[in-house]
């Protein structure tokens, strides 16, 4: 037998490492290359006009977003306050009672299914659902539709992070007479705190880019919103319309717009890596 | 020296005390023909045997021979698990425990337990006491702090943590969680503590707090424990029973099981010929 040259060995180490580096330099020099571009071209859209005022009809310079970052969050705080509650009762069914059933396997697998889905089929399927019979389009629709797309993510993660929850913290505590209810929201969920909060944050993350889903159901307008019953301004659907526009006024806003949605995801996935890691050191 | 000379009497003596004490004892926890399955694989064939009361039963036997299995059966956290049975019979005091109509909690708030591994809850020193008196009675803030302190005291942790009340009982040693655990277990004047294999998991000196605290609360509870190290089972317990592939091989007073055990395979376990 003969001994395989050292010299190959090296050299395809050495390629192996190059081309694995080039491929990660790839894709962040494309991440740095959209932050760069939306950061250069979105801050000059900044001004307090933007975050207070209405926006102008074409042609006519100044006005603002306003209307729609208040639409954004308010159907992102609906949206959070159908998708959190139901999505993390869903997970507590999946790692605390469901477990191994055909149920509990089913509802997995139909999550999984869930959340590989287009978030545009959602939209069609909301648009079906409520905008349809109701005949207008509404805040209350997007928020539905965002929410739907929530569930399956929280449920999952939340499953997750219940499941890291050893066996022996419930034991103990049922050992000392607690309903299984109790153990489970007050033992449990404690314990669990941080991976269900980190959860929900990014959840929150993904959902607030959201255009498709919010274009068949909150749709977008130009005034304030007076009740979520009626079509919702939000900055999404606002990049859309305006990025395709021929107004370079519009085009500008379009632009803050991207700049201001990419500050408040990447805002969310640092506190929730920062929140996650805290517990860490905390731990030791 | 003069230990050995006198020893052969002192034993019989020590026999027939035991004796004696075994017929004014009472008994705690009667056990009759306990069976029990991991779905369709048997862990435990007829067990039966007596618990008397505030005396300390040693549980030992090789790994996987069903001694943990054997007490979990007395609180019926089995039941947390899908497709855990028990069948048999197990009288606590005059009740089945066993029988459905049994409530849990009842039963649970009766017999608590120590698990193997510290399992303080992540909240603070004070609410993880305050946790089980909570759910079973209900107290002003000043009586739930002195019910505090003195489970805090009788697991010998309080001169520890008097002053760390307020901090997460995670943030201590293995050894002083276990003690937690306990002060947590016995706030809520259980009659029956079962303990698995407490020790197992922290250090010598730790250890040897906790078996002089088992000592103490002997005076007041039942204990059962479960443990792989036999000096700690021949040091702390009044009784042993020794368990085999499921089955109890033999029980009896500790004095006589480790001295002078009736069954050769406990005498091969005792001697470490195997297990």
């Amino acid at each position: 037998m003969k001994a395989r040259s050292l010299f190959a060995r090296r050299l395809s180490d050495y390629l192996i490492k190059i081309l694995s580096a080039l491929a990660a330099l790839i894709a962040i020099f494309a991440l740095g290359w959209i932050l760069s571009v939306v950061v250069s071209r979105g801050v000059s859209a900044f001004n307090l006009d933007f975050f207070t005022k209405l926006p102008t009809p074409p042609g006519i310079s100044g006005g603002g977003l306003a209307n729609a970052i208040l639409g954004t969050l308010l159907i992102t705080a609906l949206a959070s306050l159908i998708g959190i509650p139901i999505g993390m009762l869903a997970g507590v069914y999946l790692a605390e009672f469901g477990l191994d059933r055909p149920f509990a396997s089913m509802i997995r697998f139909a999550a999984n299914v869930v959340m590989g889905m287009p978030s545009i089929i959602i939209g069609v399927f909301v648009y079906t659902l409520v905008v349809k019979p109701a005949r207008h389009f509404s805040g209350y629709a997007g928020a539905i539709a965002l929410a739907i797309i929530m569930l399956p993510l929280i449920a999952r993660t939340s499953e997750d992070m219940l499941r890291l929850v050893p066996n022996s913290l419930r034991e103990s505590a049922l050992a000392l007479g607690a309903p299984r209810w109790k153990v489970t929201l007050g033992v449990v969920f404690r314990s669990a705190k941080t991976g269900l909060i980190t959860g929900a944050l990014l959840a929150l993350a993904r959902i607030s880019g959201e255009t498709a889903p919010l274009l068949f159901t909150a749709l977008n307008s130009s005034y304030w919103m007076r009740s979520p019953k009626e079509p919702t301004a939000n900055l999404t659907v606002t990049i859309f319309n305006y990025a395709m526009s021929p107004y370079p006024d519009w085009k500008a806003k379009a632009w803050g717009a991207s700049l201001l949605i990419m500050i408040a995801v990447l805002a969310l996935s640092i506190f929730s890596r920062w929140i996650f890691r805290e517990k860490k050191i905390r731990k030791g | 020296m003069s230990d050995n000379l006198t020893r052969p009497l002192s034993m019989e003596r020590e026999q027939k005390r035991l004796l004696q004490d075994v017929q004014s004892l009472e008994v705690k926890i009667s056990v009759k023909n306990l069976c029990f399955f991991y779905d369709d694989h048997q862990a435990l064939f007829d067990n039966t045997l007596d618990i008397f009361q505030n005396r300390v039963t040693a549980i030992i036997g090789p790994s996987g021979c069903g001694k943990s299995t054997h007490i979990r059966a007395y609180n019926r956290i089995y039941e947390m698990y899908r497709g855990y049975r028990a069948t048999g019979e197990v009288w606590l005091d005059q009740e089945n425990i066993l029988s459905p109509s049994q409530d849990l909690i009842q039963l649970r708030k009766k017999v608590g337990m120590i698990f193997q591994k510290p399992t303080p809850f992540p909240i603070s020193v004070f609410e993880n006491v305050a946790y089980g008196l909570r759910l079973h009675f209900k107290m002003s803030r000043g009586e739930l702090a002195a019910k505090v302190e003195d489970a805090l005291k009788r697991a010998a942790l309080w001169e520890e943590v008097k002053d760390k009340l307020d901090q997460s009982g995670l943030a201590f040693s293995g050894g002083q969680q276990q003690r937690l655990c306990i002060a947590r277990a016995i706030s809520v004047e259980p009659e029956v503590l079962l303990m698995d294999e407490p020790t197992s998991a922290i250090d010598p000196l730790a250890t040897s707090k906790i078996e002089e605290l088992i000592e103490s609360l002997k005076q007041k509870y039942t204990i059962v424990i479960v443990t792989h190290n036999m000096q700690q089972a021949a040091r702390i317990s009044d009784f042993t029973a020794f368990f085999y592939e499921g089955h109890i091989v033999e029980f009896g007073a500790t004095r006589q099981v480790f001295t002078n055990p009736a069954k050769k395979q406990t005498e091969d376990y005792i001697t470490g010929r195997f297990g």
